[in-house]
């Protein structure tokens, strides 16, 4: 494997994203510009910008043509990936924190910060894709807010209107987005507060990375841990790999507490574990800023 | 007739006479330019060869420099390598070496060295290890004796 | 040294009523528990839990059980406690007698078979059962695995585990117990014994069970030292001792006689108290400069034992030595050894050879006496007279040897541990006082009239260490300018230099200098041969050397064979590292050595490694609150020299049945592993294709 260095953000990165064909790479940072990238090369291709605020999240649909952020500046925002324009702007009381299309591209799911005496909240929007994209509903098609503890994480389950959150207790859910009603939850899924979330290719399955030094496979029908890869520092992100049977943890203390404590202390290692032995297979150094995103490149995306 | 035919036969050896001269002076000077050409070709061969001469012996004077130069790297990296004591090989040897040379071997012989090395701490590991268990093994039956006394 | 400030003896109850009597039931009923209803009763068990555990006694709310008064739905003011084992359930008792609870309840804590038994007492009088007779543990049962494989404990949390180490197959927890210890494990210097620190005291466990085998009752122990042969053994707590009004009395106890002192001496087989003494802290040096307010550096060992277990000795600093016999603890001879200005002194160690001809004398057989304990000791200058270090004969106090010595700071005593030299570290200062240089007074004992050889150094010396079984010595020295500034970040730069030994001379040769290195720490094979170098207390460096002294010499066990050229066979075997190391310790045989790195010094990736003899990771374990690793050390072989010797010579016939034995396991392991993976694969496999199978009809939902 050849490690290709993106150079283009000024702060550091929140989410990258590849588009379903692998050749595209997206990238949101807190310096509140988005960066979309050629994958073979690391050419930078072009920017979306708009946004006034770090960029939480991003997401791309499967056909390449819709890009969707949630940002610190209180927006969420559709942008149209070719022109990069922004094409529709919705606005909150609070930060959006996660964005994600779901499988058929028709809708995204925000989850938005719980802050200032407003209550975090999980929208669906429905996407009109006919058109310029620019004439979108205002109104959410479905909104609630999930009981208990912040929910940080999100995405769409394999089964229509639930949704999959994690959040900041280390409980796992499932919420179906018509009712708002918690449909089934893991409180003991982690210890410590859920980083990241990503699913398999077929939805069947997710990752979760988490602050207490361990990611997770779950079954999204039932939420049952599948398996656990315990690790010796905080995580802040885990992606499931195309075609190996592998995962890919990155995580470190961010680098407020890197510069006042030990350089050693911070681990920034991309880490490959096997997904089925839970054993580690191997590293990527030279970080210098913690991994907080991880997402294997690949082109071909198989059953796995 | 008689007279008539002898004037004529005159007339002709002189006529001869007169073609056999001028076929041998053109001759003459035919062959006079041949030599000449000849002479020519032959001078410009030799300057030829002269250059040539000069080209190649400046061409070996260089050639010769440089393996000089090249004998006398490689003996000082040699000696530099002796000096350092990572190098086992006896100079006088390897006068004909080049520095290319110099350097695969001391590869080589770095990689030799580095294998000994390691088959010498294989061999090293397994004495300490069996000699630790056999004293061990030996020891065992006498652990309940000792603790009776 | 040990250092006082790492351990937290904060939250010191002073009421400890220790009582140590076999139990064998594990049920204490406490009295004096406030009267409650029902509602009240999971607080008020969480908060006496919390009281048990702050006082080291592991118990939890589940473990308690309050009965009730059916009319009133009242509690009835008392609760049974279930233990873990009797031990435990001792151990609690002591730990909440007469506990304040709150201003209107005192807990009052007894043995539920007690209680029992006086309810239902008998007025006549029975013959006691005898007690059915069981045989002992073998407490050396260790040393007879079938695998002849080491033990190490490690101490993590709460935790304390002892593990197997063998060849990675074989690698195994053979015992672990939460809450064993409250501040640490130390093994008894053969092995046989693990003792584990209390509130009320020490503790000895042994054998392959694990059991309780002696207690020491001296409350808030912190430091403890056993005697060579682990006859003895002198415990130290910061805290004077005081007998409170109807404490347990007897041989085992302190009785107010012992009040007000900190360090005792007790026989390790019967538990029975020998002697207490005060804490004697050196004079605070007025020169050591930022020492204002801070405490001087408890030193410990503060007795020292003689290498038989015959005597033990203290020093009066400035003034005296005092030898006592073992184990009346009765002072030599009715009087101190007399040396004004005295400073330190240390013992001889025990050579192979002395013990042989020990065991020849027991016998009958030897030839000459064994040889005498021997005692070096130092005084400073003090106004003519020259510094000072003697060597002497013990009991005769004959003076074997004097060597005056000028210009010194400081001294340091380092024996050979075969009692064959003793080294004296100088550390002298020019007549300006600016800069430090050093002596090493090398005295050779076994030779008449106990030559000395001086080597002179231009540096300081920041560490010395004798090969064990060896001629020769190592040492880490430094001319820094930074050296003994040391803060956060500032690694010091050191040179390595090894010396030998030379026979056909008989005096110290340098052997080989290893310059500009930043390690601080020699830590020999105790086989000798093999030496570790590392940086330890770094957050820079964390370098570990391995090296081979003999590396040409094939032949090793036998001793020194030809040497070609001086230093020659010195070969630097490999490097490696472990980042924040606190801590090496090599295993007993010498083919391992441990690093670890202690939450006790700092909080960075905790845990520890293991390496073989030539620098290769034999495993790594990363674990958070990881505090201690130690070897369990192994007593003196007892195969003969002889029998040591056949093996050596047989061992190309060992070597075949190990080498088959070896692979045999080999191919045993990784057929499990790959039987475990492909169980594994399969179950994943499995729950992929049922996930598949279900999709559909999950989404048509």
């Amino acid at each position: 494997m050849r490690p290709i260095l993106l150079q283009g953000h000024e702060r550091s990165l929140t989410q990258i994203k590849f588009n379903a064909e692998g050749d595209l790479l997206f990238s949101s940072s807190k310096d509140s510009v988005i960066n979309v990238w050629f994958s073979h090369n690391g050419e930078r291709l072009g920017t979306y910008e708009g946004h006034n605020g770090a960029v939480w999240s991003i997401d791309v649909d499967t056909q390449s043509r819709f890009l969707v952020s949630g940002s610190a500046d209180n927006t969420l925002r559709l942008w149209s990936v070719q022109s990069g324009k922004c094409l529709y702007t919705w606005e909150f009381t609070t930060a959006v924190k996660r964005v994600a299309f779901s499988e058929d591209d028709e809708q995204i799911v925000c989850v938005t910060e719980q802050r200032m005496g407003y209550q975090g909240a999980i929208r669906v929007f429905r996407i009109n894709r006919d058109g310029d994209g620019t004439d979108q509903s205002e109104e959410p098609e479905s909104f609630f807010n999930p009981i208990g503890s912040k929910a940080v994480v999100c995405a769409f389950a394999q089964t229509p209107n639930l949704i999959v959150t994690g959040h900041e207790s280390g409980k796992i859910a499932l919420f179906d987005a018509k009712t708002g009603e918690e449909v089934l939850n893991n409180e003991r899924a982690h210890m410590d507060v859920v980083t990241d979330l990503q699913l398999s290719v077929d939805r069947s399955y997710f990752i979760t990375s988490s602050k207490d030094k361990t990611a997770r496979i779950h079954d999204t029908r039932t939420l049952m841990v599948i398996k656990t890869f315990s690790t010796e520092t905080p995580l802040n992100s885990a992606a499931i790999a195309f075609l190996k049977p592998y995962v890919l943890l990155g995580g470190g203390q961010d680098a407020m507490s890197v510069t006042t404590t030990s350089l050693r202390q911070g681990k920034f290692e991309t880490r490959f574990w096997h997904k089925i032995f839970e054993e580690e297979v191997g590293r990527v150094k030279g970080h210098f800023g913690p991994v907080n995103t991880a997402k294997p490149y690949g082109d071909l995306e198989i059953e796995d | 007739a008689e007279r008539k035919a002898l004037q004529l036969r005159k007339a002709i050896v002189a006529r001869r006479r007169e073609l056999l001269s001028e076929l041998s002076v053109r001759k003459e000077k035919e062959a006079a330019s041949r030599r000449a050409e000849i002479s020519r070709r032959e001078k410009d061969e030799e300057q030829k060869k002269a250059v040539e001469d000069a080209k190649r012996r400046e061409l070996e004077r260089a050639k010769k420099e440089i393996e000089a130069i090249r004998t006398e790297e490689a003996k000082k990296l040699a000696q530099s390598l002796k000096a350092k004591g990572s190098l086992k090989v006896d100079i006088e040897d390897m006068e004909n070496l080049t520095s290319d040379s110099i350097m695969r071997l001391q590869v080589e012989q770095l990689e030799k060295e580095k294998k000994d090395l390691a088959e010498a701490m294989r061999v090293a590991s397994k004495r300490l290890d069996h000699t630790e268990r056999a004293y061990r093994k030996e020891e065992r039956p006498l652990l309940s004796e000792d603790y009776e006394v | 040294g040990f250092d006082e400030d790492d351990i937290d003896y904060s939250d010191i109850d002073a009421k400890y009523q220790v009582q140590y009597e076999e139990g064998l039931d594990n049920v204490v009923v406490v009295d004096g528990v406030p009267v409650i209803d029902k509602s009240k009763a999971e607080k008020l068990l969480a908060r006496i839990a919390k009281e048990f555990g702050k006082k080291g006694s592991n118990v939890k709310a589940d473990d308690m059980f309050i009965p009730w008064d059916e009319k009133t739905g009242k509690s009835k003011g008392y609760l049974f406690v279930d233990f873990k084992t009797a031990d435990d359930a001792v151990y609690g008792i002591a730990a909440l007698q007469e506990y304040q609870f709150d201003s209107k309840h005192r807990f009052y804590l007894n043995r539920f078979t007690d209680i029992e038994r006086y309810a239902s007492l008998d007025e006549t009088y029975h013959e006691p059962e005898p007690e059915p007779y069981t045989t002992k543990e073998h407490l050396r049962a260790w040393l007879g695995d079938p695998q002849g494989r080491d033990q190490f404990v490690t101490y993590r949390g709460d935790d304390v585990e002892i593990n197997w180490h063998g060849k990675p197959s074989q690698c195994e927890v053979a015992y672990s117990k939460t809450n064993w210890t409250d501040l640490y494990a130390q093994w008894s210097p053969l092995g046989t014994y693990l003792a584990s620190l209390h509130r009320p005291g020490v503790r000895l466990w042994g054998g392959s069970s694990w059991s309780h085998q002696q207690r020491f009752a001296h409350p808030l122990v912190r430091l403890l030292d056993f005697s060579p042969n682990e006859n003895y053994l002198a415990t130290w707590s910061h805290d004077p001792i005081v007998v409170p009004e109807g404490a347990q009395q007897g041989p085992q106890f302190f009785s107010p006689e012992d009040e007000g002192n900190n360090i005792a001496v007790w026989d390790v087989k019967t538990g029975n108290l020998l002697r207490t003494f005060p804490s004697s802290y050196p004079e605070q040096d007025a020169d050591a400069g930022g020492g204002a307010g801070k405490k001087p550096q408890m030193p410990w060992p503060a007795l020292k034992w003689s290498a038989d277990d015959k005597y033990v000795a203290r020093v009066t600093v400035g003034q005296q030595i005092s030898v006592y016999e073992l184990p009346s603890m009765g002072l030599v001879d009715k009087k101190s050894i007399k040396v004004d200005g005295v400073v330190d002194f240390e013992w001889c160690p025990l050579g192979e050879k002395d013990r042989d001809e020990d065991a020849k004398a027991v016998a009958g057989k030897g030839k000459k006496p064994p040889r005498q304990n021997l005692l070096a000791f130092w005084m400073p200058e003090v106004a003519n007279q020259p510094a000072r270090v003697t060597v002497m004969e013990f009991p005769s106090r004959q003076i074997m040897r004097q060597k005056n010595l000028f210009n010194v700071t400081e001294c340091k005593l380092y024996w050979q541990n075969q009692g064959d030299f003793l080294c004296v570290q100088v550390d002298r200062h020019t007549k300006t006082k600016k800069s430090i240089f050093c002596n090493l007074e090398i005295f050779r004992v076994r030779e008449k009239d106990f030559p000395v050889e001086v080597v002179e150094l231009k540096d300081t010396v920041v560490n010395f260490s004798w090969e064990p079984k060896g001629d020769r010595f190592a040492l880490v020295s430094s001319n820094d300018p930074n050296l003994g500034s040391s803060g956060p970040g500032v690694t010091i730069k050191t040179d390595v230099s090894f010396y030998a030994h030379d026979r056909t001379k008989g005096n110290f040769r340098l052997l080989r200098t290893l310059p500009g290195r930043t390690s601080n720490t020699i830590r020999w094979s105790p086989k000798g041969r093999h030496v570790v170098l590392a940086t330890v207390g770094s957050t820079s460096k964390s370098e570990l050397e391995f090296w081979d002294m003999d590396f040409n010499n094939d032949d090793f066990g036998k001793g020194a064979a030809a040497k070609d050229e001086w230093g020659s066979g010195i070969q630097h075997l490999g490097t490696a590292d472990h980042y924040a190391v606190t801590d090496a310790d090599w295993d007993p045989s010498g083919r391992y050595i441990a690093t670890s790195a202690s939450a006790w010094r700092h909080t960075i990736e905790n845990g520890y490694a293991i390496w073989d003899f030539k620098g290769t990771e034999q495993s790594k374990q990363i674990l958070d609150r990881f505090k201690q690793f130690v070897w369990r050390p192994r007593p003196r072989t007892l195969l003969t020299k002889e029998q040591q010797r056949q093996i050596r010579k047989n061992l190309k016939e060992y070597s075949r049945q190990f080498e088959e034995e070896d692979a045999a396991e080999e191919s045993n392991v990784s057929a499990e592993l790959i039987a475990q993976r492909k169980r594994l694969v399969d179950e994943w496999n499995a729950w992929r294709i049922r996930c598949r199978d279900e999709l559909p009809a999950a989404i048509k939902k």
